[in-house]
This record gives structure tokens, C-alpha cells and sequence, in this order.
């Protein structure tokens, strides 16, 4: 009778243990329990430009100060500051007014209204990210972010936005072009040129900046099918476009306006040669000549007008430095290269664009530049072989920017120290130099310059200085 | 004294016992929301560093995800809600930063998803409020919900927080919420 009885109970409970289900309150996370609408699956490497928007503390208001320094090489494009009132350098150190930390990159500010902007890489959230900051106190207003998960090469950020009226347009890395209201971070518009123009990002990611005249923005995405286009920057409408009958492909250079044989004209050193593209009224877009003398396969700078009808162009990586010249030819146009030669014979740059003062070629000379490797140095553009000035020997600034403002020459070795220059049609003159960044690591990116403050930066940090008062 | 006034004079001391327990029991209540103290977490001093999951005196912590929804950002790629080296936004269990499915969400228009916590499947981990504060608004965090709290003379938490965010507050200050600070 015990046995029976045990056999049932072991029988009941073998049962009871193979029908009781311990996970019969559970539920299974699967796709689809959040309602999302069919067709918008979405994976986390899509690129939605401008997704994401944080509002910090602080006023955004209107600021007193109305300096502007609006774009790469500000307003005339030739990295020349003016101040609108008479200022006096600061005797003694600088002080520094504010410090950020930025993602590992070279992108730089630019400066409106008090604000200062810049297209930062976050690497803890793979996002490019628009950072607006008050330009006395360094405090972040906002910030507008996309997702673009990218790998490391000389960090992420590159570019400059460009700020017309109200509105301020990016170019990521990845080549994502993003317009948001300047003042309150509102997104306006985007345009992904890999997706539409099957643009080939170069190896170093997208270093264009963007180009904005009289509201239209100039892109050169240099894709399958169009090499430059003009984009209506308050609806983000295409309003002209270029053939890429060339066939070139994007580079890190931006595109520059300038006047050749009196033409207006957008010039763009791209991967396989140099091409101008005409800015006038009613014949937007046209291509006008291309010359592919000249070709490095890494171009970094942006070209530079010399004369009328001239304009220096360099490269890094052994290509050095040419002369192009433009003229009209019956109803055509010829451009050819005039010179040419490798950057340990004359005036060439690795990564910066020189600056034209007063008709006088101001660069930094590259690594592989011979003996005057990395030194400042001046050259008349009628002879871009023979210096007439240089820095001495220890004031060697690397990759390093360089900005006049008035009559001073500020430029950043790529350590993080500060050199001042008093500068004239034929020289230069130390008047002092500041460490700003301690251990600073390659401070490749730009400098801005606007109401007294210099904004400069290294690869993990951007500062900024009081230098004029 | 007879049986009946022993009975009667046992019944006066077993009522007047009993009044005396209810009306000490309400006094005590009473004092406790004027003037007693309770455990708060400060979430702008908290590191979600997960203590609260493991150290609480209970056998599932006291301490919860809070959404406040002001301050959310309503994202579709949520760094609270999907683990950070996530490939597909959707809602299989694989993505979900939460290891025990305690957040929910719901499309509510193009780019946009709502977010919710099943306060009974929360644990207080914390690594959801890690993710969106570090990718986010930040408008997850970490508070202690007051109806499951011991309310210890020591919180056992508040011994190993390394950002001391755990403090004693009064009544009217439990609650630190991050959309009304």
C-alpha cells in the first residue's frame, strides 16, 4: 500500500514538474513590439542628419559683440582679419577666456555675433556634432548631432561651417551637409553627397568646407555625375549643378572664389586636376576650363589667387607647389599650368592654405621641404623659389594655422605654442610667443579670430585667447 | 474584588490599551510625513556605478529608473534603451540595454518613440540611466521609490556609493526629479 502510494505521488509529481512551465509568464522581446511603421526599419549605421537636438543652459540671445569671422579664411576668403575699431594687441600673456574639450579632430570654429561654432566629432556617441558655445565664456548653448559611426584616421572632425544671415552649414566627415538656424539650432535641410552623388569620400574623410555667396552654398561633391553644385541655402534647393565631365573626384580642398579675366569663378583643385566653374549671373555652373597638368593624389589646401589671372597652387606629400594661369581665348579659355616643381624647391604647403598679404605669399613650408622644413616663410609671387624672409631656426610650427589680424601674424605650432609676428610687405618680426596648449597634440585645425578673442585648437581641445583690446 | 468587576477592570485596561495604540500609531504616522527623514538619491551627483542593484537590503531593490519626460528626447536610436554596439533598431531582446526588459517603447510619430519603465521588472542597475546620460538628454535616472523603501536607519546603499548621492531629506524633498529641478 506504501509503495502504491509512493509511485502515485512520484507519478504526480513527474506530471505536475513536465506541465508546469516556469516561464509562462514571460514575454518575448521581439522586432516590432514598438509600432513601428512598416518600411521605416531602420539599422543604427543610417545616417539621419541632424536627428538629435540638446538644448543647454544659457542665452542665446543677440550678444553686444558683432564681430564676424563667418567662414574658412573669413568673409574675403584670405585669412586676413580686420578689426572694425582700432585695437591694441594685450601687453603680456594672453589670457586664456575659456577651454572646451572636443572630440580627436582638426574641424574649426567660426565665430558670429558673439557664438562660436564648430562641427565636433563625439566619438562616445559616433556622432558629428554642431556646438554652439558663448564666445566670452565658452559655455555650450546647444548642440545638434547625427549619428555617423566611423573609424579613427588622424581623429574625426575636419571642416568649418559657413554662416550666412541666420543660417549655418556644415559638412561632416562623411560628407553629410547639414543647415540649422544659427541662432536657435533648428535643422533646415540635408544632404547626404555619398548617397546622392556617389561621391568617393577621400582617404582622410571630407576636409571641404562649405562655401556660401549671396545665399547659394557651393558644394563640389565630385560624384559619378556632378562635380559642383549651387544650393539655395534657405530651402536647401539644387539651383545649378556641373557635369562631372571631368571626372574628378572629391579631394580635402575647398572650393574658392575669385576673379580670373574678370570672371567670376569658383575654382576646385579635385582628385585628377584643377577646374573653374563659372559664378556669374546666368551662366551658373558652366564649366570653363580644367587643367590635369597638376595633379597630386592628395590635395589639402585650397587654391589661391596671386594675380588677374594666376593662382598658386600646392600640395603635400611630395607634390609641392605650381603656378596656373587662366586667360580667355577667343570664346573659350585656356588654363595651364606655368610652373611646377617639388616643395624642397620652393614655396609649398602641406596642409594649410598660404595667405596673399599685400601681394606678398606667406606659408609654412612642409616636412619634406628641405632644410627650411616647417619654418614660416615669405616669398614675392615672382619668384616662389627663394624665400625673402623666413623664422629662424627653432620656430618651426609643423602642420600648424596661421591667421594675420591687422598687422599681427598669429601662428600656432602644432605643439600648442602661440607665435606673434609683426608683419610687412617684406617680413616678419617676433614680438612674442605664449604656450597655450600644454602637450598639445597636432593643432592642425584653423584659427578664427573675431572681436578681440582668438579661437584655436589642438586635437582634443579648442581655447580661447584674449589677444586684442 | 468578584468576578465581574476583575472582568470589568480588565476590559477598561485592554480598551484603553487599545486607544492608546491607535492613537500612538497615528501620531507616529502622522509625524513621520512632517518630520521624519527618508533616503533620496541626488541624480545629477549619481554614477550609475550599480550598487544600488546589489547592495540594497531587499531582495529587489528599492531604487528605480525614473523617466522624466520634459527633459527626453523621445530619440529612435535611445542610448538607454539599445546596447551601445546595437545593428538593428528594433525591440528584440538581443538590442535592449535592459536586462530585464523594463523599458518599453512606443512609435509616436516620425522620428519619435516613447519611453516607459515597469517599475515591478526594474532592478535599479542603472545601466539604462548610463547609456542616456552619456549618449542623451539624461533624462533617465535613478531615484528610490519611497512605498518599497525600509527606510533604514542605515542605508546599506548609502554606505557604498562612491558619489555620495544618497542622502537623509525631508519628507517634502524624497522625491528629486530631474524635470523639476
Amino acid at each position: 500500500m506504501i509503495t502504491v502510494g509512493l509511485v502515485v505521488f512520484y507519478l504526480i509529481v513527474l506530471v505536475g514538474w513536465h506541465l508546469y512551465d516556469p516561464t509562462r509568464g514571460f514575454t518575448e522581446a521581439v522586432p516590432g513590439a514598438d509600432n513601428r511603421p512598416e518600411g521605416s526599419a531602420r539599422k543604427a549605421d543610417d545616417v539621419v542628419i541632424g536627428e538629435y537636438f540638446i538644448k543647454d543652459e544659457g542665452d542665446v540671445a543677440a550678444s553686444e559683440l558683432k564681430g564676424e569671422w563667418a567662414c574658412f579664411r573669413g568673409a574675403n576668403h584670405d585669412n586676413i582679419a580686420v578689426n572694425a575699431q582700432p585695437m591694441s594687441l594685450v601687453k603680456g600673456d594672453f589670457k586664456e577666456m575659456w577651454s572646451v574639450e572636443t572630440g580627436e579632430g582638426h574641424a574649426a570654429p567660426v565665430i558670429s555675433e558673439g557664438k562660436a561654432y564648430v562641427l565636433d566629432y563625439e566619438e562616445a556617441t559616433s556622432s558629428d556634432a554642431l556646438r554652439c558655445f558663448d564666445l566670452t565664456t565658452g559655455k555650450q548653448l546647444w548642440k545638434r548631432r547625427y549619428r555617423v559611426p566611423m573609424k579613427r584616421n588622424h581623429g574625426f572632425s575636419r571642416t568649418i561651417p559657413a554662416i550666412i544671415k541666420n543660417n549655418i552649414v556644415t559638412i561632416g566627415p562623411e560628407g553629410h551637409v547639414m543647415c540649422c538656424d544659427k541662432v536657435s539650432g533648428d535643422m533646415k535641410w540635408s544632404i547626404d553627397m555619398k548617397k546622392r552623388f556617389e561621391s568617393e569620400i577621400p582617404f582622410w574623410y571630407t576636409g571641404q568646407c562649405p562655401l556660401i555667396e549671396d545665399d547659394v552654398l557651393v558644394l563640389a561633391p565630385a560624384g559619378k555625375d556632378t562635380l559642383m553644385i549651387g544650393v539655395d541655402v534657405n530651402t536647401g534647393n539644387t539651383v545649378w549643378g556641373t557635369p562631372n565631365s571631368v571626372g574628378f573626384k572629391m579631394s580635402h580642398s575647398s572650393v574658392m572664389p575669385m576673379t580670373l579675366g574678370g570672371t567670376h569663378t569658383y575654382l576646385y583643385i579635385g582628385v585628377g586636376g584643377v577646374c573653374g566653374v563659372s559664378a556669374e549671373k546666368g551662366s551658373e555652373g558652366q564649366l570653363l576650363w580644367s587643367a590635369t597638368k597638376w595633379q597630386p593624389s592628395v590635395v589639402a589646401p585650397s587654391p589661391m589667387q596671386v594675380s588677374q589671372n594666376q593662382v598658386f597652387l600646392v600640395a603635400g606629400y611630395g607634390a609641392g607647389g605650381a603656378m596656373l594661369q587662366v586667360s580667355k581665348s577667343g570664346a573659350g579659355w585656356n588654363a595651364s599650368i606655368t610652373d611646377s616643381y617639388k616643395a624642397s624647391a620652393g614655396m609649398s604647403s602641406e596642409q594649410q592654405t598660404p595667405i596673399n598679404y599685400k601681394g606678398t605669399l606667406i606659408t609654412i613650408l612642409p616636412k619634406d621641404g628641405g632644410g627650411m622644413r616647417e619654418r614660416l616663410a615669405m616669398y614675392s609671387p615672382s619668384n616662389l623659389h627663394n624665400p625673402i624672409w623666413t623664422s629662424a631656426a627653432d620656430e618651426r610650427f609643423g602642420l600648424g594655422p596661421y591667421i594675420i589680424v591687422d598687422d599681427k601674424l598669429f601662428a600656432f605650432k602644432e605643439d600648442g605654442e602661440l607665435y606673434v609676428y609683426s608683419v610687412s610687405a617684406k617680413s616678419m618680426s617676433l614680438i612674442k610667443k605664449q604656450r597655450v596648449m600644454e602637450e598639445g597634440i597636432d593643432a592642425w585645425g584653423p584659427m578664427a579670430y573675431a572681436d578681440g578673442y582668438l579661437v584655436m585648437r589642438d586635437s582634443k581641445n579648442i581655447k580661447c585667447l584674449k589677444v586684442f583690446e | 474584588m468578584d468576578r465581574r468587576d476583575f472582568l470589568r477592570t480588565c476590559g477598561t485596561f485592554i480598551a484603553a490599551g487599545a486607544a492608546l495604540s491607535v492613537g500612538g500609531a497615528l501620531a507616529t504616522k502622522a509625524k513621520g510625513r512632517d518630520g521624519d527623514v527618508f533616503w533620496q538619491i541626488d541624480p545629477f551627483a549619481c554614477t550609475q556605478c550599480g550598487r544600488c542593484a546589489t547592495d540594497c537590503v531587499l531582495p529587489v531593490s528599492a531604487v528605480k529608473c525614473f523617466h522624466a519626460n520634459k527633459v527626453c528626447g523621445y530619440c529612435d536610436l535611445c542610448g538607454g534603451y539599445y546596447r551601445p554596439s546595437v545593428k538593428d533598431l528594433n525591440t528584440a531582446a538581443e538590442n535592449q540595454m535592459c536586462p530585464t526588459g523594463a523599458i518599453t517603447r512606443k512609435f509616436v510619430e516620425e522620428p519619435y518613440f516613447e519611453y516607459t519603465i515597469d517599475e515591478n521588472l526594474c532592478n535599479g542597475c542603472g545601466k539604462c540611466v548610463k547609456g542616456c546620460t552619456s549618449f542623451g538628454n539624461g533624462s533617465l535616472f535613478l531615484q528610490i521609490q519611497q512605498d518599497l523603501c525600509q527606510n533604514c536607519n542605515e542605508c546599506e546603499i548609502a554606505k557604498v556609493c562612491p558619489s555620495d548621492a544618497i542622502k537623509r531629506v525631508s519628507y517634502d524633498e524624497a522625491y528629486k526629479l530631474k524635470d523639476h529641478a
